[in-house]
């Protein structure tokens, strides 16, 4: 029961995207296509998933002292091998997501689960709270990119839905485009929310 | 004892008998000068842009009050002058589909969404400008020169921007004032702008201080980064969407400084960023990303030049 | 002072496995990883040189000589294109300055002249203008075009010959393409000395 919990939490009551607005900065920037959507979300679970794993598991022997250095370097170490494997295996994925996936180390959702929950709970609750965060974010990030993706370029995943004449709003491809989805898209996950409790 | 003389109530005891609605419509009517013009000049369809901005603006006004559950406040005629300046912002080429777009954005997103009517921290008609140029770049381009075909061409200020359309000729100051050049809607005549900032400044709409610290920044800069010739200084004046600008966007209430020393900071504020943008930038044209950064500036302009109150002393005497 | 020591060992320990989780996967990928750059940068030329069956880096001197003139301050790699064992063009790698910064492209010379295409990369010119750079259309304007003379960019009207017609709305990018591939175009025909 508890685990279901601690997997859910992260999708909808505690979404780390709509509810904890963490990790704002690759939502807003690699969000300009599904396909960026989606890969950055599964390397971002990967590496939290793998995080909060071996935090949970070495909790008892980190001093408080130097914990923050340790998550550090345990999450660096996850980024650099998911961005290994995506260079490898996925060239494609590596030019569109560039910079941002060395990023993920920084990305706040996963040091926030680090420290809030990994630090403090058994290792098999761990790997459900990362599931669920990760998730969560995919999820969060995928709507995102795909709003931004067939109003900004007119595709969806690559494929062009519309026809010649549909001229696209390159705002949505743009930064402020994202802001502005992303404004708007925590709005619509509020209402949608506050409609559900009753 | 009663004395009916002795009435109790709490202020204000003195009303001006303004409404925003009766602001609104001096708005409405200083903007018919240029309205004509751009009908004069550009054809039937300004008149159909115009229309069909005014129309989405109002109705999406209605619509977002309902949604928000406010009561609806259309008739105070705000929507309405927002639709006017959006499709004065526009080329009369624009599709019809693409200005119903700004008008939306407009009113729903930069209005409605932050609170309304004077609750707005940038100018609505100016935000849907910037929306629709940084999505639509080649549609908000598409300036025709004036007449019954539309033979495409560039502003003034694209040919004065050398690298954008050489070797297209310069039109006559003359025909600058009077509006027989290619631009938006209702920026092209710099006499029917006059003629409707005349009548507001009659009708105390809009004071002096932000219109003119704008232009003559404008001008004292054109002069100065165009080589000190005074040609290239009027060209700038005339040019463009300055008047329309200076006159009736950076004028708006709620998104400028409400001091009077705020005001001419704005003025000189937006004038700088103009002439910077004009003849450094990458874009031909300055006036609305300029000012919509000044809207930003506001709150902090306020701040600073909020004059002291009657006895309060000064912290560090 | 036990507490540095105590500290600086579990910090060192834990830098030790994850240096060594990192070695691993690195090893373990490093192969693949090689192979998917000269993939990459084989794909690109071939683009452009569809009759080349191999591509030899154009020798340190020439290449040098050639980057040291200030007329070829755009070029960044040239490759000699072989079939058979013969010379039959170059293509050549050039990084013009656009709109947002540099514009990488390859251009496919052959070796009486002519463009046998041209492929953009990488850039930051803007989305639904500048970008447009890179799709088919705009490319195939300099298939066939020869170093007889420069290539011009027109606006608004059909071209011909030598010409090509500017992106609407991103004049800039246009001509920065354009001005790259003239270079790559005298520097193959300096190199093959005609």
């Amino acid at each position: 029961m508890n685990l279901w919990k601690d997997f859910s939490n992260g999708l909808l009551k505690e979404n780390p995207t709509f509810r904890l607005v963490l990790g704002t900065c690759p939502t807003l920037a690699i969000t300009t296509a599904v396909f960026n959507g989606i890969g950055m979300g599964i390397a971002a679970t990967a590496v939290l998933v793998g995080s909060n794993l071996i935090i949970s598991l070495i909790k008892k022997v980190v001093p408080n002292e130097v914990r923050i250095p340790i998550y550090v370097i345990v999450i660096a170490t996850f980024t650099t091998i998911v961005q290994m494997v995506i260079k490898a295996y996925s060239p494609a994925l590596d030019k569109s997501l560039g910079l941002y996936i060395p990023l993920i180390v920084v990305n706040c959702i996963i040091i926030a689960r680090a420290e809030a929950f990994a630090a403090k709970n058994p290792v098999i609750n761990s790997i459900m709270d990362g599931l669920g965060m990760g998730l969560g974010f995919t999820v969060a990030i995928t709507i995102i990119s795909a709003v931004r993706e067939v109003l900004g370029a007119g595709t969806f995943f690559g494929m062009q839905l519309f026809g010649a004449n549909f001229e696209p709003a390159l705002i949505m491809i743009l930064p402020p485009g994202g802001f502005l989805v992303f404004g708007l898209s925590i709005a619509a996950f509020n209402k949608i929310m506050s409609l559900r409790k009753v | 004892m009663e004395n009916s003389r002795f009435l109790v109530s709490s202020s204000p005891h003195i009303r001006s008998g303004e409404t925003t609605q009766r602001i609104m419509l001096d708005v409405i009517i200083a903007l018919m000068p240029a309205l004509f013009a751009g009908a004069f000049y550009f054809g039937f369809r300004a008149l159909t842009l115009t229309a069909t901005a005014v129309v989405f603006a109002v109705v999406t006004e209605v619509v977002m009050q309902k949604i928000l559950k406010k009561p609806v406040t259309v008739s105070d005629l705000s929507a309405v002058v927002t639709g006017i300046l959006i499709a004065f912002n526009v080329p009369v080429t624009l599709p019809l589909w693409l200005v119903a777009i700004g008008s939306i954005f407009a009113i729903a997103i930069a209005k409605q969404c932050f609170g309304g009517l004077g609750f707005n921290f940038i100018n609505p008609a100016l935000a849907a400008r910037a929306m629709l140029l940084a999505s639509w770049p080649v549609r908000m381009t598409g300036w025709v020169k004036p007449g019954a075909d539309a033979v495409s061409t560039a502003t003034p200020l694209g040919i004065l921007n050398v690298g954008e359309a050489a070797g297209q000729a310069l039109p006559g100051l003359w025909d600058m004032f009077i509006g027989n050049i290619g631009g938006c809607i209702g920026e092209t005549s710099a006499l029917a702008l006059l003629i409707g900032g005349a009548y507001l400044l009659y009708r105390k709409v809009i004071n002096l201080r932000t219109p003119v610290s704008y232009i003559a920044t404008v001008a004292v800069l054109a002069f100065f980064f165009g080589g000190f010739d005074s040609t290239v200084m009027v060209y700038h004046i005339l040019a463009g969407g300055l008047f329309l600008g200076a006159i009736f966007m950076a004028t708006d209430y709620s998104t400028s400084p409400m001091t009077p020393k705020g005001q001419i900071i704005f003025g000189i504020g937006c004038g700088f960023l103009t002439s910077v943008i004009r003849f450094y930038g990458g874009y031909p044209e300055g006036v609305s990303y300029s000012i919509l950064i000044m809207n930003v500036a506001t709150p902090l302009i306020d701040k600073y030049t909020m004059p002291r109150k009657f006895g309060e002393v000064k912290k560090n005497a | 002072m036990r507490d540095y020591i105590r500290l600086a060992g579990i910090l060192f320990f834990v830098c030790a496995i994850a240096a060594a989780a990192l070695g691993f996967t690195n090893s373990a990928t490093y192969d693949r990883i090689q192979e998917q750059q000269v993939i990459a940068s084989a794909e690109a030329k071939k683009a452009v040189l569809p009759d080349a069956e191999e591509f030899e880096n154009l020798d340190e001197a020439a290449l040098t000589e050639i980057k040291s003139n200030t007329k070829y301050n755009y070029i960044t790699e040239i490759y000699v294109a072989k079939a058979a064992g013969n010379v039959i063009g170059y293509a050549i790698q050039v990084a013009p300055k656009g709109y947002g910064g540099e514009v990488e492209v390859v251009v496919g010379i052959t070796n009486d002249g002519n463009i046998q295409g041209i492929k953009v990369g990488n850039n930051s010119e803007t989305p639904g203008l500048g970008k447009k750079a890179a799709t088919a259309d705009f490319q195939d304007q300099y298939v066939g075009a020869t170093w007889e003379s420069p290539i011009d960019v027109i606006k608004n009207a059909t071209p011909k010959g030598n010409e090509i017609a500017a992106i609407s709305g991103a004049t800039i990018t246009s001509r920065a393409v354009t001005d790259g591939v003239n270079q790559a175009l005298e520097a193959a025909r300096e190199l093959s000395g005609k």
